[in-house]
């Protein structure tokens, strides 16, 4: 039988297309890095999706063990894990994201 | 909290080349900014060289004596 953890990531990562598993919500951000990552987002007017797993210890045992990644937030773009700001800074620099969110949304 | 020694030589036993610099963020010495310059991150993409330096600090990141880390990894020609 399925894990139903893996079963609810995988249909937020399909339904959104940019999705952060952080802390807090979005009117309320519980951690200096994920309003970063926040506000890294709305510099492109894409709309995202923030999912709090702060008081979720199993589901983000869970995202850990998936993206071999220890920390939060957890940034996925079209299915695919991003990191966090530390990666996708450089790659804004370089000028990777504006393309890889107009192909996200079909643009 | 950790000292910035104790936080480089975490690295330097994965890492043995690595040239760490370590700043402090909030003046708590448990939320670091840290620059992480190492040859052993040829050939890696950037998550890969951030996984590294994650499990290089498994033990003080688990133990909560770092709270919140923000990582650049970069070789020693500058990639």
């Amino acid at each position: 039988m399925a894990d139903p953890i893996e079963e609810e990531v995988q249909k937020e990562i399909k339904a959104n297309k940019i999705l952060i598993y952080g802390k807090g919500t979005k009117q309320m951000p519980m951690c200096g890095f994920t309003r970063e990552t926040m506000q890294f987002f709305d510099r492109y007017g894409y709309p995202y999706e923030l999912i709090d797993v702060l008081q979720n210890p199993a589901k983000r045992e869970f995202l850990t063990g998936m993206t071999n990644w220890p920390t939060l937030p957890k940034v996925f773009i079209d299915g695919q894990f991003y990191g966090d700001t530390d990666i996708l800074d450089p790659m804004a620099a370089k000028g990777e994201i504006e393309p890889l969110l107009k192909k996200a949304f079909g643009k | 909290m950790i000292s910035s020694d104790a936080l480089t030589s975490y690295i330097r036993r994965a890492m043995p080349d690595a040239v760490v610099s370590v700043t402090d963020r909030t003046g708590t010495m448990d939320h670091f900014s840290i620059r992480v310059v190492s040859n052993h991150f040829k050939g890696k993409n950037l998550l890969d060289r951030h996984r590294m330096v994650y499990q290089a600090l498994d033990e003080p990141m688990k133990d909560g004596r770092i709270h919140a880390l923000e990582i650049k990894a970069e070789t020693s020609d500058g990639t």
